[in-house]
């Protein structure tokens, strides 16, 4: 502690230096912390432990290609079967394009079982009038709070996939633990199936769901292998599966990302070690006169080491700071347009990450110069003028 | 009965490698020098005169012979016994006076203490003691780039006595002062000398500061050239 003010002293010797050092530390800490951040979490929406007994179930060929209705009555028949559900991705848009939000034609009577995690609470009054009403829908609490909708409002959905423009009865609204699930709207199948001819008996996925989280892949072999013979044949996979392959449509974003990670990474590293070499060599006189008033070389590097590591953590603790409040931001702003990053946030884990990054790097761009220059002989750092 | 020497030089031999080139720059040097000698080393450049300077004030090591210094053998030390013998023993002068430019006087001063194990008030005592021995007390908050030359190397001097070390060092204490704060400098110096008892070993080219010492001791090509006692 008795060398604290030394420390602090000396890593506001260049003021301008170490204010641009702190600067590009924490744009890039902010970078790192932001798309691992990203990457945190999407692989959370594809590994919802919530959907450990729910099985997606489509068509072989591509998600495109659409399965006969009534393969979900032998579905159903199974023991290890709670409940099967046919589901089908709308895609309509809700005035603007960037209105975006996710809406599905399901079978309106398994909804609220199949994804009981997440439609936690609602009105059985409201769930009653929506299975009553054909062109009744439900919508999560979040999604009726961003368009300021309330039960009886007419919401108009335009197709782009289905050559009909439903407009749809807001009968009731759900509530989730999360705020991602609160981003769906649902409406009755029977409506995509009776207005769109050719989806007449046919559906584009089902969703199972399993009585027991280990009965699920004797189910989905069970599954394929009943129709893998059928003209149209099936490819079951856990819904994490799903959501996953869905996600890597997007592209391999966990390469890219990490990729990015590591080229931000080295960059720091290399500009750390070039900004800690200077300033430690300029201090080559300064750190022989310290020597030979009988500072040890082991003080010696330990004073130099804290400022590195200390100059690192201001970097990262700043980088960290402007993604916290980024992840408000990228919440309320591109949460809209990507559901899934509703529930954005910083998670500690990547925190932790950024703060070992930060200090690893404040170490490994501080030991070299720091130890070279307390191993120069006295007499010789003192002539280094 | 003359005083008991406290630096003792008993064959010192320096040599530095340029490659496979021996160049020897202290060849077999004895010399003792009394406890509150105040001595100037002398001699041309290259006489190995700031070698033989950093050789007893522990900064570097001998190649031959050995340095006895307040009753230490310095080849038996190992580095960071050197470094504790050093904060105890010694204190530094530079021609530079290589402060500290991010630290005030008072602290500058204070570095040597912080080595120490004594109290955060223990440690402002004896620094405004040195800033008084020094006449300095009313710049304990100036940093060195507010400070005059003379200033600065009061300053130092003042850090070179506050953890009340046997023997002063001084390379070249005048050499980047004008006359008047180089004159100051050296009644300093020689204050610390008869005042405080302090062993002084100064290496300078002038003759004007050499004066000041009681013995001059000449260097030539690494040998001990001649031993001038000044009559003062």
């Amino acid at each position: 502690m008795k060398f604290l003010s030394i420390i602090l002293r000396s890593l506001f010797r260049s003021k301008r230096r170490t204010i641009l050092t702190v600067l590009f530390l924490a744009v890039s800490i902010f970078l790192v912390a932001t798309l691992q951040s990203i990457l945190a979490t999407l692989d959370g929406f594809a590994n919802n432990p919530n959907s450990s007994n729910r099985i997606a179930v489509r068509h072989k060929v591509s998600l495109t290609n659409m399965l006969p209705l009534r393969y979900a009555d032998w579905i159903r028949q199974q023991s290890e079967v709670d409940g099967v559900m046919a589901l089908q991705w709308f895609g309509g848009i809700y005035k603007d394009p960037s209105n975006f939000f996710a809406n599905f034609a399901a079978e309106p009577e398994p909804i609220i079982h199949i994804f009981k995690e997440e439609i936690a609470e609602y009105s059985e009054a409201e769930w009653r009038d929506f299975l009553r009403d054909q062109n009744g829908c439900i919508v999560g609490e979040a999604l009726a709070k961003k368009f300021a909708w309330k039960v009886g409002d007419v919401i108009p959905l335009q197709g782009t996939i289905f050559p009909i423009n439903p407009r749809l009865n807001l009968r009731g609204i759900y509530r989730s633990k999360r705020s991602s699930d609160e981003q769906v709207l649902y409406f009755h199948y029977k409506l995509l199936e009776e207005g769109v001819p050719f989806m007449k008996g046919r559906v584009g996925s089902f969703w199972v769901r399993a009585k027991h989280p280990d009965d699920v892949p004797r189910l989905i072999e069970r599954i394929d292998r009943h129709f893998g013979d059928a003209v149209e044949p099936t490819l079951s996979e856990t819904e994490n599966a799903f959501q996953l392959a869905f996600l890597k449509m997007m592209g391999d974003l966990s390469t890219i990302i990490h990729s990015i990670t590591a080229a931000v990474l080295v960059a720091i590293l290399i500009v750390s070690a070039n900004t800690m070499a200077m300033a430690i060599r300029e201090r080559t006189t300064e750190v022989a006169v310290f020597r030979a008033m009988g500072f040890t070389s082991s003080q010696m590097l330990g004073i130099l080491m804290a400022e590195g590591i200390l100059l690192a953590l201001m970097g990262g603790l700043s980088g960290l700071g402007l993604a916290w409040l980024a992840a408000g931001g990228l919440r309320a702003g591109v949460g809209t347009v990507i559901p899934w990053l509703t529930d954005f946030t910083i998670p500690v884990d990547t925190m932790l990450f950024c703060l070992h990054v930060t200090m690893g790097l404040g170490i490994l761009s501080t030991f070299i110069p720091a130890y070279r220059v307390v191993r120069r002989p006295i007499v010789e750092g003192l002539r280094a003028l | 009965m003359a005083p008991e020497a406290i630096i003792r030089c008993n064959a010192v031999a320096k040599s530095y490698w340029r490659g496979d080139l021996e160049i020897p720059v202290l060849q077999g040097l004895d010399l003792d020098i009394p406890q509150g000698g105040y001595y100037a080393l002398m001699g041309p450049s290259g006489s190995g005169k700031t070698t033989l300077l950093n050789l007893i004030a522990g900064i570097d090591r001998p190649t031959g012979g050995t340095i006895e210094v307040c009753g230490y053998e310095l080849n038996d030390l190992d580095d960071d016994q050197l470094a504790g013998w050093r904060s105890q023993h010694v204190g530094f002068i530079f021609q530079n006076y290589n402060l500290v430019p991010v630290l005030n006087a008072f602290e500058n001063i204070e570095l040597p203490l912080l080595l120490t194990r004594l109290s955060r008030r223990e440690r402002r005592e004896k620094v405004m003691e040195a800033l008084a021995l020094v006449n300095l007390t009313d710049r304990l908050e100036n940093y060195p780039r507010q400070l005059s030359g003379g200033q600065e190397q009061r300053v130092a001097i003042a850090r070179a006595i506050v953890t009340d070390p046997e023997i002063i060092v001084a390379d070249e204490p005048t050499g980047a002062l004008d006359a008047k704060n180089a004159e100051e400098v050296m009644a300093l110096l020689e204050r610390l000398n008869t005042d405080l008892g302090k062993t002084i070993l100064m290496v300078t080219h002038d003759p004007k500061a050499a004066h000041h010492a009681r013995i001059q001791i000449h260097l030539e090509k690494g040998v001990l050239d001649r031993t001038v006692e000044m009559n003062r």
